[in-house]
């Protein structure tokens, strides 16, 4: 049944929710285990970090901030559900970790949670929804508007390939080397509705073009839009969904830091936007970032070129520098553009651990120690 | 009429040996080979058929085989040839108890005390329940009913992995199914040995034997357990791991501590769970943790099981001791539901009732204990451990569904059950 779109909800200006999907694995051989309806089912928890809540398959959970001005509340509510979840998983004999995918489960194996919402998508897309057994991390930023945050979704489209690029974590599938750094959004890419929003102007024509769809038959909800960046009237927010489940959670505070300072530098210098144009190269470059990661090559469809990904990500580090410090986040940029310098990200790290293991189950071991802090190499402490 | 058949193959047989000098003697018996495979072959389709037609676990029809051909109905596997097969019985349950005993993380009872709590109540109540049943209402003697008490208080760790397993279960109702299974079989050992010692005590004044044959039990296991669990950790850290050769070296140390325990008379089951355990706290680096059983541990279950229902002694059988059989049951399941509803940690009364039931089964191992006490004073134990052995063989075909029951009520089996495809 066809739902129509929320009014959309006025937010403050910048507020920041972040929206992390785990992985639930078993500490016998670190496959992914199904467990997450008994581990939400007796968990004694008050919500003060915000929610955590099934995701589509048993072996998935999310947990999601409270909406917050700075990003320093977000890593603060983000170590408080991490705390919440690693003792809860504890006493369940399970372990959590972050990484886009599982290097080595069988997606047959998974089993849909109960629920009308996701007994309606496995019916809908079949195993396409056992294959979505894959770990995003949703970046939320409050917009005054809805023609706002049309304008951001249109706005933030180029930098879509720095995101996906600094968040890589998944670069193994069915135990191989995928060669990808985010094999992660291949998975998403089946989806009939996935990719880039089209070149709307302003909220009216998004209403228009959501109707269109709906009429078609094509979209029943807007939570069928898996579109790179989509607006989320509910919130009143733009919402970023490329970004891989980093292996820890100070960096997704991270990556919140970078969405938070570019949308307000966007804000700030209002850059004339040729929409078309970028959509026109968005796939190549969405490929490129997740196929190589830093070592892509982005295509300019104004200056008709190719760019390294590396440059243009230090160059936007840069930029921001400004935004960042009045935001009060410069310290988390900082770790970004270290991992940039160091060549250092999360998929390469997992590669490290394989090279040294030759076996995904110590790696995804490391992972479930590096995501409760323990042992991490880099990026664990947090600004200080 | 089979005899009379025989008769004219025998005399057909003979005739033809005064001209073909190659000829063997008329084979009175099947070879072991043979049997082996023909037990195989019956035991694994009574269970298919059982599993196809009823969706009952295959074990039921394992045991039914078993029981169906054994000494006490149709004679076809005789008391003679069960010995025979016994060694590989003896090695099934004995993969199975290394099994479980790697299953069992006690770290575990560290992070979450309710389980603890749970598993003590568990645990103290089916052996309270039951030796005041079978010494209170069946009449046995103090110690045959801490005997009694001791073989049938664990739930059945060999039937409860085989179930979970064709069920392709997984969540915290078989988690916890196993973890009970695995620390009430642990329990259960302790008290069997410590009994071992009251039957020599009560029955001869021997107290050199009450004092040095549980010790030999217990230490032996352990010192058994103990090498053989550092032999493998060395040696399969020398191969990669998850490889097919260091399958090879889990499946032959394995078998190694089951021959070793059976020439110095110390049980396999315990031993090999001991085993387990060990190689699962001690393996700090993982190097066999990922290692799994071959798929083809099912073919000798089949044997194991086949064995086991072929060991009841339905022959015995009366009603007084089948009522007392279910009396027994009854109080066991009456205790084991209440301690889990009553104690089971953080889930959902239901789920924990749920635990209650899928620890139920009552097996192979029981069977094996009753019989090492009643075969150190035959004329006496053989009668007084008729009870428990009673009520492993009703629990032998009921345990199996019970267990299923439990996993599936919970909504724990896999979407895609591949327990049709086969049994490998």
């Amino acid at each position: 049944m066809s739902q129509p779109i929320a009014e959309f909800k006025q937010s403050q200006p910048l507020t920041l929710g972040v929206e992390l999907e785990l992985q639930l694995v078993s500490v016998r051989d670190f496959d992914l285990t199904r467990g997450a309806t008994d581990l939400l089912g007796s968990m004694d928890y008050d919500g003060r970090f915000g929610e955590i809540k099934l995701e589509i398959t048993e072996s998935m959970i999310e947990v999601s901030t409270l909406p917050r001005t700075f990003v320093d509340g977000i890593a603060a509510d983000l170590v408080g559900l991490r705390q919440a979840l690693v003792s809860q998983c504890a006493r369940n004999h399970i372990a959590v970790c972050g990484g886009g995918t599982h290097p080595f489960h069988r997606w047959a194996e998974r089993r849909i949670c109960p629920g009308d919402r996701f007994d309606e998508i496995y019916h809908r897309y079949g195993y396409l929804a056992k294959q979505f057994t894959v770990f995003g991390q949703h970046i939320h930023v409050g917009c005054t508007s809805g023609d706002e945050a049309i304008w951001m979704t249109q706005a933030l489209g180029p930098y879509v390939p720095i995101f996906i690029a600094l968040s890589a974590s998944s670069p193994f599938v069915d135990g191989e080397d995928t060669l990808f750094q985010s094999a992660r959004l291949n998975a998403v890419s089946a989806f009939p509705l996935s990719g880039q929003c089209p070149a709307l102007r302003d909220w009216a024509e998004f209403i228009e073009h959501f109707s269109f769809l709906q009429a078609c038959g094509i979209a029943r909800s807007i939570k069928d839009l898996y579109w790179d960046i989509r607006p989320k009237p509910e919130f009143g927010t733009v919402e970023i969904r490329v970004c891989d489940t980093p292996l820890t959670v100070e960096r997704a505070a991270a990556l919140a830091a970078l969405a938070q300072s570019l949308v307000r530098h966007l804000l700030r210098t209002r850059p004339a936007l040729d929409t078309q144009r970028h959509l026109y190269v968005a796939r190549y470059n969405k490929f490129q970032a997740c196929r190589y990661g830093f070592d892509g090559q982005i295509s300019d469809p104004i200056g008709l070129r190719q760019v390294p990904l590396r440059q243009i990500a230090r160059e936007l580090l840069a930029v921001l520098i400004e935004d960042a410090h009045e935001l009060g986040c410069s310290a988390w940029l900082q770790l970004l553009d270290a991992s940039l310098a160091g060549e250092i990200s999360d998929a390469s790290w997992l590669r490290g651990r394989q090279a040294i293991h030759r076996n995904l189950n110590d790696v995804v071991r490391e992972a479930t120690m590096r995501f409760r802090n323990k042992r991490s190499m880099h990026l664990a402490e947090g600004p200080r | 009429m089979l005899n009379e058949i025989l008769s004219s193959a025998r005399t057909a047989w003979e005739g033809l040996q005064e001209r073909l000098f190659f000829l063997p003697p008329f084979p009175d018996e099947l070879d072991s080979l043979a049997l082996f495979s023909m037990l195989l072959v019956v035991g694994l389709l009574v269970g298919e058929w059982l599993r196809a037609k009823l969706g009952w676990p295959k074990v039921i029809g394992y045991v039914l085989a078993g029981t169906l051909f054994g000494p006490s109905l149709l004679g076809w596997i005789s008391i003679e040839a069960l010995a025979q097969i016994r060694p590989m019985a003896d090695a099934a349950l004995g993969l199975l108890m290394l099994e479980i005993g790697r299953r069992l993380d006690l770290r575990w009872l560290g992070e979450n005390r309710d389980l603890l709590r749970a598993t003590l109540g568990e645990i103290t109540l089916s052996f309270t329940a039951i030796f005041l049943f079978a010494w209170g209402v069946v009449g046995l003697m103090a110690a045959w009913a801490a005997a009694a008490a001791a073989v049938t208080m664990a739930s059945a760790p060999a039937v409860v992995l085989l179930t979970v397993e064709e069920s392709n279960a997984q969540g915290q109702v078989s988690e916890r199914i196993i973890l009970h299974t695995a620390l009430s079989a642990a329990a259960s050992f302790v008290v069997f040995a410590v009994v071992v010692g009251v039957v020599h005590a009560q029955y001869s004044d021997d107290w050199l034997n009450a004092v040095a044959h549980p010790l030999w039990v217990v230490v032996g296991s352990v010192m058994i357990a103990w090498l053989m669990a550092l032999l493998a950790r060395l040696v399969a850290a020398l191969l990669p791991k998850r490889s097919l050769a260091q399958v090879f070296i889990l499946v032959a140390t394995a078998l190694l501590a089951v021959g070793t325990a059976r020439m110095l008379a110390v049980p396999v089951f315990l031993t090999l769970f001991l085993m387990g355990v060990i190689l699962s706290f001690s393996d700090q680096e993982r190097t066999l943790s990922y290692t799994n059983l071959p798929e083809g541990h099912w073919l000798l279950a089949i044997i194991l099981f086949v064995v086991v229902g072929a060991s009841l002694p339905w022959q015995d059988f009366t009603w007084l001791i089948g009522l007392q059989a279910i009396g027994l049951l009854i109080v066991r399941a009456v205790a084991k539901v209440a301690a889990l509803a009553w104690a089971g940690g953080d889930l959902g009364v239901a789920r924990r009732v749920l635990v209650g039931i899928g620890i139920q089964p009552l097996s192979a191992t029981a069977v094996f204990m009753a019989y090492e006490i009643a075969g150190l004073y035959p004329e006496i134990g053989r009668s007084s451990l008729s009870l428990p052995l009673f009520a492993a063989a009703i629990m032998e075909l009921a345990g199996p569904a019970l267990c299923r029951f439990a996993v599936v009520r919970a909504g724990e089996t896999a979407a895609t059950d591949n327990s049709k495809e086969g049994v490998a």
